[in-house]
């Protein structure tokens, strides 16, 4: 539909809509997350969910404390290579449509421990991530920032058709395999499937 | 505090065959240690715990440390004969000192208020003589930090209630602290631009993905150019 | 008078009917609903691990139903010491002022076996921390 036509409409106080969009709308602003924190990062969750920064305007106030009633996975600090392959089983029982925001630079990168023998360089090494934030820890209103683009993102979703997102089609995976504890590191060290490096190009 | 060399002369009157000598630390903090020798490490643990002078009741911390081989040269002057005459020649040698693997116990005591009193032990090498006895008899507190010393350095302690690796994976079988530790190669891409980092994530791309396949090229602006 | 009177009869009827139906609608239209958005749209996915126990995260091992230790019997009579004590000490001592001495003297016993209960327990060391 035009979309000036709509908002013509609209003034006249008619409201026409696509199941599409009610369907999005509704899902877009009742996003539960799973809730968990694996460090500092948390911090800032929980702050962004309490009165102050209010999460609870954007529906997503629910923190669910089980995987099979959360929509989103909110990835929020350091993510071990001992507690990783519980964070990918966590999502794996996650119900469908779901949807991950990794919080902080640890959660895209590895952040300041990066170098460490411990520390996943990246969470999207092993899951699909939908939104990065970046920041050491981020603040409550990048959450919300992230919150809102994954809003956004919901709200353009297309329920047929060839660009419908992953867990409408059925030839693509619900979940992800989880890593196993090698004998010198996970194994394997990344799902080569998600999750590809993008060429360094850097004058030497 | 009574001074360190009154501490080592009464552990040497208490526990008789023990070998205790002081590393200085040259540092301004001035913070001598005493090192034990690892038979008769548990009674002078005791010794330390019970003297009524001492009560070294708390082990606050501890941790290990790497000694890799290390070359040592030094100048000795010896005695030659050149061409027929006897001379005195500086000449200089060089001998590597094995590397061993040494725990530290920093010691308080609560009810004398004061410390730290630093206890070491050496290993015989880095790699089969790697025992040294568990002091979690004497401090309890000692039980969790020795697992840890074990888990990345691979320490063994003899008389450990429960000696377990206690950071990393069971199945995990390298020792992460230790100086020769060759962390896996995954710096398939770094984003910020610095140093060590940075040169890993280049050496990685040259030396495993010498071609980027073209399914993951970047797109554009994610990187630095 | 007869025809009104099953006629008023049948209109009561009707009208629970209606509402029987309209309760199953309400109830089976919103199922059948997401039955149906289900079918058309999204596609089912389970797994061994999404149908796996959850666990927060970590590996199950073995069965749910496990017999627990019986020495968890200890547990259980401490928490009846304390516990069931305050339910019936509570009334007791709002009513203490209007009790016959028969009921002071029940209470009392009744304390007496609960205070032997909380010694054979300190005695047995159960109260001791580490």
């Amino acid at each position: 539909m035009d979309p000036g036509l709509r908002s013509e409409l609209q003034r006249h106080g008619i409201f026409v809509t696509t199941l599409e969009q009610l369907y999005n709308w509704g899902r877009s602003n009742s996003l539960w997350p799973l809730g968990f924190g694996l460090a500092c990062c948390a911090i800032e969750m929980i702050a962004a969910s309490m009165a102050r920064y209010d999460l609870a305007r954007f529906g997503a106030e629910v923190f669910r404390p089980s995987p099979r009633q959360a929509d989103l996975m909110i990835v929020a600090g350091t993510v071990t290579k001992k507690m990783a392959p519980q964070v990918v089983r966590l999502y794996n029982q996650m119900a469908e449509p779901k949807y991950v925001i990794a919080m902080g630079a640890c959660a895209i990168s590895g952040g300041p421990f990066k170098q460490g023998y411990n520390v996943l360089k990246g969470i999207d090494r092993y899951i699909p991530v939908d939104v990065h934030i970046p920041g050491c820890p981020p603040r409550p209103e990048a959450l919300i920032h992230a919150l809102m683009t994954l809003q956004q993102r919901i709200a353009e979703e297309s329920l047929t058709g060839p660009d419908r997102p992953r867990h409408l089609r059925p030839d693509q995976p619900g979940e992800y395999p989880v890593p196993e504890f090698g004998p010198h590191d996970l194994v394997p060290p990344k799902n080569p499937e998600i999750w590809h490096p993008p060429a360094i190009r850097r004058p030497a | 505090m009574e001074p360190l060399e009154s501490i080592r002369d009464r552990i040497l009157a208490a526990v008789p065959g023990a070998r205790v000598e002081i590393v200085p630390n040259p540092s301004p903090s001035g913070q001598h240690s005493l090192l034990v020798d690892p038979e008769h490490a548990l009674a002078v643990a005791r010794f330390l715990r019970d003297d009524p002078a001492l009560r070294f009741d708390y082990c606050s911390n501890v941790t290990g440390v790497d000694w890799l081989d290390k070359e040592i040269t030094e100048k000795v002057r010896v005695r030659l004969r050149i061409e027929g005459e006897e001379r005195e020649v500086e000449e200089t040698r060089k001998h590597i000192r094995p590397g061993y693997l040494e725990v530290v116990y920093h010691l308080y005591s609560m009810t004398l208020r004061h410390g730290p009193l630093v206890l070491r032990m050496r290993t015989g090498n880095r790699t089969d003589q790697v025992r040294l006895p568990s002091l979690t008899p004497v401090w309890r507190s000692c039980e969790f930090q020795e697992r840890e010393v074990y888990d990345l350095f691979g320490v063994v302690f003899e008389g450990h209630p429960d000696l377990r690796r206690i950071l990393m994976w069971d199945g995990f079988q390298d020792y992460p602290m230790r100086k020769d530790y060759v962390e896996p190669d995954d710096y398939e891409y770094e984003p910020t631009p610095h140093g060590i980092v940075a040169e890993k994530a280049r050496r990685h791309q040259t030396l495993v993905e010498p071609k980027t396949p073209p399914g993951s090229a970047a797109p554009p602006g994610s990187t630095t150019g | 008078m007869n025809s009104i009177g099953t006629a008023q009869i049948g209109d009561g009827y009707v009208t629970l009917v209606v509402f029987l139906i309209a309760a199953l609608l309400f109830a089976l239209v919103p199922l059948g609903l997401a039955r149906l958005w289900a079918w058309r749209f999204a596609p089912p996915k389970p797994g061994p691990v999404k149908n796996g126990l959850y666990e927060c995260g970590l590996e199950s091992h073995g069965d749910a139903w496990r017999p627990f230790k019986s020495s968890y019997y200890l547990y259980a009579i401490v928490f009846l010491v304390f516990d069931v004590e305050i339910v019936f000490l509570l009334p007791f001592a709002v009513a203490f002022g209007g009790l016959p001495l028969g009921a002071v003297l029940a209470m009392m016993l009744f304390l007496l076996l609960v205070v032997e209960g909380l010694v054979w327990a300190w005695s047995k060391g159960v109260l001791r921390w580490a």
